[in-house]
């Protein structure tokens, strides 16, 4: 068990997951920024979560603050307070946890000797609606600059953190390259309108550009994953075997602020996977990234992960060794993988073709054709599988009638091939609104109402009929909603965020804690418009509220991405095709790191694509801001 | 008193469950632990899952189940509540064929590096790291007992799960929740003096039925325990309250030092409970499943020390 260092001379983060142990505690994430803090000698970093409500009570009724789970020290005690932020409703925790902590909710009310509170994770970038109750937000990857920070603060400790002090410490983190101070911008408005972010000093940069670490190889974390003692969601070992992923699904955050995309050399990999192995006693492992079908040499990796455990001697039985793939690429080939390190019982698979007509994959730029996702049906249901899980979202740009009812039809046809193999062969369909997300191309769409979608799922239900084979689930019209408001609201909803806590709306990504009427009553009482944030079609020049964050993409690119969406333009992956320019890489001077030229065999995903593009994007380079000092030059911004 | 079991009641015999099949031919590493400090508040599940992690860990040669999802074998003792503590938990892990190599006529290749086990003591166990011979020092034991592996085991297991012995039994017997018959405990009773726990403890003793309720699957339910109570004393007292000690049997059912404690004092909150043992009974009179390893013990003792 590792058991970090207590000492009042060491810089002290507190990691905390503003949602339970169960959920947080196999976040990638926090466990390598942990593990990269407590190597330091200077620095020591423990882990919070969320107290579920019952515990919640329990400590305000006996006065006891937040506290970590390592050391069971009080959070209040901590230099820094950092949140992982995986999901936009778990906004109303951050604060819950902030006041726990015994610290001012409110960044501005906060004393020089308070914790600073930080956040990063995808949804840091928009991070307005937090901006006034986090001091600092890191964003893009943490490996790197969460030293720069340590390296900061340690010295702000040192001096003895004096009155008066803090505005120049935030100060002096706004200058480094990846940190969001948002106390140092200011912000204005006509009217409704957003209309300026201005940094409040000169050397305040202007766009905050995110953090990519070049190449994977140089970060083989976690080397000592956590293993609970009690059940958790992900209860296996995690390799991370690449970072970013560029098949350009329009309506993925992940796969734009990602980018580009960064593969783990395989002898790595194989490495972390005998070696975490080895010292967690875990049997499973899972092979993590945004699409892990496409890593070079995927097949080949699989194997020698089923045989990795061989290391001789019967307690080391390699058969024993399951291996599990997240998101599954949509093609036989991929099922074929998927059958191979399979070891447990085969139940059920999921697919994720997005949209039900090829005409809305192709606007969404999800690729592949019904025959493909038949092909990976046939294949998994003549390999023994017999429950297909299939996802879809709803409520996608240009969607109508004919595209939605299509989600039908694919499962219906789904369930009819199972049952040339197997009488128990059945479908789910899993249903998501839509949230469009920032630094997307469909940034600028305006979300479905509620009731919208409420119609939608309805129209899937009656184009199923009476097909006993089809199982429909959907998630919560209502709670998509809020999620809208908060993904692409700016920093004056950070007022209606406060009040929904307050309210004691915490855990409101629990169904059974959510409560839209509550998120509307916030809305109105600090008199925003929910319609204007959340369903209104933004336009080209509008100013958004996260324009000053770079995630490496052109705005004029995501523009005509958008464009394209709407005229039914695909945009081929650009690992293995000539770029066009995004910015993700000629913005920071990397490059992808892929190890196979050509994309894993199989399907329209793989190299059998052929699909009409859009026109060349234009793009002109344009000299870089620097964001802080020895920072390199290149690109432009 | 009440060093020998004694059934209670001629109906009131447990049933010898058999054992999956395919156990009874096996070996079976016999393993004693305890489970103190924060651990306690893990449940029996998690308990047998870090205990599968920690034998695969160490790499012991346990066999598993067959079919499509094949899960490690192990078999527990009683479980112990969730909030409890104890000195005494056991698990009993069936080993796969190949796992025990005789010292004299068996492979010694698979003892590379290690001393050769001494073939009157028994047989060495061949785990991933190498092979582990018996332990010398303890002459007195009937079963070839493992020092090292029991060392490796708690090396692999969380904080607060210290393994004090590890034995090789044959595949014979009923399961160890079957053939546990009786536990004892320790227990505090939060707030109450020794002199009122002493006469609350006589009063209980000379009763003839003694009835609680507790809440089962959502229903009340009555129950005489003063059966299951062999043994009740107060034995000092702590920070909290007076400490009892109790051998409650596991027959005509199990019966938690709570429910004493909200028989003995039911204003009163239970603090701290322990198992201190759990006991078969033979026709020899009652045993344990596997005694602490002097050499466990020494290894503690150097460290504490």
């Amino acid at each position: 068990m590792q058991q970090p260092r207590v000492g009042s001379d060491l810089t002290s983060w507190l990691f905390a997951y503003p949602d339970t142990y169960e959920i947080g505690l196999p976040n990638q994430g926090l466990q390598i920024l942990y593990e990269l803090v407590n190597e330091r000698p200077d620095a020591s970093a423990e882990r919070a979560y969320a107290p579920w409500i019952d515990l919640e009570a329990e400590m305000r009724t006996h006065g006891l603050p937040l506290f970590s789970v390592d050391t069971h020290r009080a959070a209040g005690e901590f230099d820094i307070i950092a949140f992982n932020l995986s999901a936009e409703l778990v906004y109303t925790n951050v604060l819950n946890c902030i006041d726990l902590a015994g610290v001012a909710v409110r960044s501005a009310q906060r004393s020089d000797a308070d914790p600073l509170i930080g956040a990063g994770g995808h949804c840091a970038f928009n991070p307005e609606p937090l901006a006034d109750f986090v001091d600092f937000f890191v964003i893009g990857d943490g490996e790197e600059v969460v030293g720069e920070i340590t390296d900061v603060v340690g010295a702000w400790k040192h001096s003895g953190k004096r009155s008066g002090t803090r505005e120049g410490l935030l100060r002096d983190l706004a200058g480094i390259e990846g940190t969001y101070v948002p106390s140092m911008y200011a912000v204005s408005y006509d009217g409704a309108a957003l209309v300026e972010v201005t940094p409040r000093y000169p050397d305040v940069p202007p766009l905050v550009a995110k953090r990519t670490v070049a190449d994977l190889a140089d970060w083989p974390y976690p080397r000592r994953q956590l293993v609970p003692v009690t059940e958790v969601v992900h209860d296996r070992l995690s390799v991370e075997v690449f970072r970013g992923c560029t098949r350009g699904c329009r309506f993925c955050q992940a796969g734009m602020i990602t980018r580009p995309v960064r593969e783990r050399p395989a002898a790595q990999v194989r490495e972390m996977v005998s070696a975490g192995l080895e010292r967690s006693g875990y049997d499973e492992v899972s092979l993590m990234s945004l699409s892990t079908a496409d890593y070079s040499g995927i097949a080949e990796l699989v194997r020698d992960t089923v045989t990795v455990g061989a290391g001789g001697g019967a307690g080391a039985d390699p058969s024993r060794i399951s291996v599990s793939l997240p998101s599954l690429r949509v093609d036989a080939f991929t099922v074929d993988v998927a059958a191979q390190v399979s070891r447990a019982r085969r139940t059920g698979l999921t697919f994720a073709p997005e949209a039900g007509s090829w005409r809305l994959r192709q606007i969404i730029n999800k690729l592949i054709t019904e025959e493909d996702l038949y092909s990976a049906v046939r294949s998994a249901y003549s390999q023994g599988w017999h429950r297909m899980k299939l996802y879809f979202l709803t409520g996608l740009p240009s969607e109508m009638d004919p595209d939605t009812e299509a989600i039908a039809h694919l499962a219906a046809n789904c369930a009819r091939i199972g049952q040339e193999y197997t009488k128990r062969a059945s479908v789910t369909v899993s249903l998501g609104g839509f949230v469009p997300k920032p630094h997307t191309p469909f940034q600028w769409f305006g979300q479905n109402p509620p009731d919208e979608l409420s119609r939608k799922v309805r129209l899937v239900r009656s184009a199923l009929g009476r097909n006993r084979r089809v199982q429909l689930k959907w998630h919560d019209p209502a709670a998509s909603t809020a999620e809208g408001i908060a993904s692409r609201g700016d920093r004056r909803v950070g007022v209606a965020i406060e009040y929904v806590w307050r309210k004691g709306g915490t855990f409101q990504e629990w169904s059974e804690r959510f409560d839209l009427a509550l998120w509307q009553e916030a809305m109105s009482a600090c008199g925003l418009d929910l319609d204007w944030y959340v369903h209104r079609h933004r336009g080209e020049h509008e100013m958004l509220p996260w324009d000053h964050i770079g995630a490496g993409l052109h705005r004029d690119f995501l523009w005509q991405d958008w464009q394209d969406a709407l005229a039914g333009h695909g945009l081929p992956d650009c690992r293995w095709t000539p770029c066009y320019d995004c910015g993700a890489c000629t913005e920071y001077g990397i490059e992808h790191i892929v190890a196979s030229p050509v994309a894993p065999n199989g399907g329209s995903q793989g190299t059998g694509q052929d699909l009409a593009t859009g026109h060349v994007v234009p793009v002109e380079l344009r000299p870089r801001q620097l964001a802080g000092a020895g920072a390199p030059a290149g690109g432009g911004a | 008193m009440a060093h020998d079991a004694r059934p209670r009641r001629a109906g009131a015999e447990p049933q010898c469950r058999s054992h999956p099949r395919g156990w009874e031919t096996a070996l079976r590493l016999r393993v004693r632990f305890s489970k103190t400090g924060k651990i306690r508040f893990i449940g029996h599940r998690d308990v047998a899952r870090v205990t599968e992690r920690a034998v695969r860990k160490v790499g012991l040669p346990v066999a598993y189940s067959e079919g499509f999802s094949p899960r490690m074998r192990m078999s527990f003792g009683l479980a112990l509540p969730t909030g409890y503590e104890s000195d005494g938990e056991f698990v009993e892990l069936p080993l796969v064929d190949s796992a025990v190599v005789d010292g004299v006529a068996g492979d010694t290749d698979a003892l590379d590096g290690v001393d050769a086990p001494s073939a009157a003591r028994g047989p060495a166990i061949v785990c991933r790291g190498g092979a582990h011979a018996p332990c010398e020092h303890e002459p007195e034991l009937d079963a070839p007992s493992y020092c090292t592996i029991a060392e490796a085991l708690s090396e692999a297991l969380p904080v607060g799960m210290e393994v004090s012995a590890a034995v090789l039994t044959d595949g014979r017997g009923p399961s160890l929740q079957a053939a546990v018959r009786m536990c004892g405990w320790r227990f505090e009773i939060v707030g109450l003096d020794e002199a009122a726990a002493a006469k609350a403890v006589a009063a209980l003793l000379a009763a003839g039925t003694v009835v609680t309720e507790r809440v089962h699957k959502g229903e009340t339910v009555r129950s005489d325990i003063r059966p299951s109570v062999e043994v009740l004393q107060v034995v000092g007292r702590s920070d909290l309250g007076a400490v009892l000690s109790a051998e409650l049997s596991a027959t005509p059912r199990v019966v938690r030092p709570s429910e004493l404690v909200s028989a003995l004092a039911p204003t009163h909150d239970m603090g701290k409970a322990r198992r201190t043992h759990q006991w078969t009974c033979g026709a020899a009179g009652r045993a344990e499943p596997a005694v602490p390893s002097r050499c466990a013990q020494r290894q503690k003792e150097t460290l504490s020390g």
